[in-house]
């Protein structure tokens, strides 16, 4: 160290003076802090200076500030100087640009560098506190790195997603398309063979023995089972696919059950049971009219399938509260209670213990629950082997708003 | 008589309501599809139209749009008569200018009822204007 250096008198004082403290306080600083004059040339600088740039003490002192400024930069680093000299108050330095130093060995690392102004005797000195920035750089480049990588994967998982989401759409599409076409090309020659077993049943083109009859009838009612089966599987696609929707309206609920009843009405007589109304009920019920007699109709006409010879079926309704309570009980053969669950499940026939019945597609029961939960109802069963099943229904009074 | 005509593209579906219709007192033409049946609605002027929905040539929406278009067929009872019967068939079918709706199968007792029932009002709007 020269005499006459600032520094170099410094150090030869007590360690103990407040100088020598202050000195010890610039050498800790992980920041290098350096301050130049007028002519850029660095006058003090703390041991991190050495430390970032490479140079020793001595190299640097004396040395113009210019040398730690990218060779590329150097050239406007004086013009820099002097401006700073028109207004010199503290700020930070080329807010907004991407600072770099250079060390000796030429390589360039990112800074961040804050100014401020010092008059020693008239003239304007700059201390400038230089902070090495790698490492936040690198912290910063990485995070943004993987925000891309994370947008990027994002971006191609949406793809993927939307993607998969239109051919699952065309799937449904297609399956519909199938759904539409294979419902009209079924129930295009069941409807010549309907009508035409019809027309023979009527006799007009003749007349027909009693045996014929009887052929006639039974081409008739499987042809009708079988168009009952078409819609079923319609129905039950349709509700899978949540294309089923409701025409709610008003509508006397007392005539859709004589309707019902009416309809059923034949089939219990052929097995001497006993048909009742026991509805309370005389209000207009808010509902999809065509589906309540849907699930009337499959309830009863289920009631009569299961029920022996002679024995009895009967509806009740009444209304509690908001809801109106339906009941379809039948004195017949009953379900076990470990197979209450399962009825209403897709495809589910009770066994042989059922008469050995096992005719329709075992979707009745599930499209049955179905409507009514679509309605905002329930549905459960009460029943005991030989001791007759009741079908428990609630419907809302009035849809849920 | 009272004229009907059948539109089908199944033989055996017109031979069925063929049947049915002339044993109860009407006389039937048939078309066998959509143009045929629009050609044979101009030129021999029926009292009611069975209208499959599903033809070749021209469908049964375009021939009853065809014929919406002439006034002299503006309140002519056309029945659409479809297999397809899915879920707002019926509403599309009336909304478009139909004036009654059956899906197949077709039970007869309803196929009589409808077109008498149609045909009955026919007269009766008749005897007003003439009256």
């Amino acid at each position: 160290m020269t005499a006459g250096n600032p520094e170099s008198q410094a150090g030869a004082r007590q360690e103990s003076s407040l100088e020598s403290r202050y000195r010890k306080l610039l050498h800790a600083a992980p920041d290098a802090i350096l301050e130049v004059n007028q002519e850029g040339q660095i006058l003090i600088l703390n041991e991190a200076v050495e430390r970032m740039f490479g140079y020793s003490r001595d190299e640097l002192l004396g040395l113009s500030v210019d040398q730690l400024v990218p060779a590329a930069m150097r050239g406007g680093h004086a013009q820099h100087r002097s401006a700073y000299a028109d207004r010199p108050k503290s700020r930070p330095m080329g807010t907004g640009l991407e600072l770099q130093g250079q060390r000796k060995d030429g390589s360039l690392f990112p800074v961040e560098i804050s100014l401020s102004p010092n008059w020693i005797d008239g003239a304007l000195h700059v201390i400038a506190s230089v902070r090495d920035i790698t490492e936040r750089k690198a912290v910063e480049d990485r995070i943004r790195t993987l925000r891309e990588q994370y947008t990027a994967e994002l971006t191609l998982k949406n793809e993927q997603l939307e993607a998969r989401n239109r051919e699952v759409e065309r799937a449904n599409r297609l399956k519909n398309e199938f759904l539409a076409s294979m419902s009209h090309e079924l129930r295009t020659p069941l409807h010549t063979i309907i009508g035409f077993s019809e027309l023979l049943g009527e006799q007009l083109e003749g007349p027909l023995g009693e045996k014929q009859q009887r052929f006639v009838g039974h081409i008739l009612q499987d042809a009708r089972h079988l168009l009952e089966l078409i819609n079923e599987i319609l129905d039950i696609s349709k509700i899978e696919s949540g294309r089923l929707e409701l025409k709610r309206e008003p509508f006397e609920f007392s005539q859709c059950v004589e309707e019902v009843l009416g309809g059923i009405r034949h089939q219990a007589a052929t097995k001497n049971i006993t048909l009742e109304n026991k509805n309370r009920f005389h209000d207009s019920l808010y509902a999809d009219r065509l589906r309540v007699k849907e699930i009337l109709y499959n309830l009863l006409s289920n009631a009569v399938k299961f029920t022996p010879e002679g024995g009895r079926v009967w509806v009740e309704a009444f209304s509690a509260g908001n809801f109106l309570h339906v009941s379809v009980c039948d004195t017949g053969i009953g379900i076990p209670e470990k197979e209450h669950p399962a009825i209403f499940e897709k495809f589910y026939q009770v066994g042989d213990a059922r008469g050995g019945t096992r005719e329709g597609t075992g979707l009745g029961l599930p499209i049955t629950k179905h409507l009514v939960e679509l309605h905002g109802g329930t549905i459960n069963v009460e029943s005991r082997p030989g001791q007759g099943s009741s079908f428990r229904l609630t419907f809302p009074l009035r849809p849920a708003s | 008589m009272k004229k009907i005509l059948i539109a089908d593209d199944k033989a055996t579906s017109r031979e069925l309501l063929r049947t049915v219709l002339e044993r109860q007192g009407y006389a039937v033409t048939e078309a066998a599809d959509g143009e045929e049946a629009l050609q044979k609605a101009l030129a021999e002027s029926p009292d009611l139209i069975l209208l499959d929905l599903q033809m070749p040539r021209r469908s049964g929406y375009e021939v009853l749009g065809e014929l919406r278009k002439d006034p002299r067929h503006a309140e002519l009872p056309i029945i659409a008569i479809t297999a397809s019967a899915m879920q707002g068939d019926r509403e599309k079918a009336l909304a478009a200018g139909f004036t009654g709706y059956m899906a197949k199968p077709v039970a007869l007792v309803h196929l009589r009822e409808e077109v008498n029932r149609l045909l009955q009002i026919k007269d009766f709007k008749t005897a007003g204007e003439n009256g």
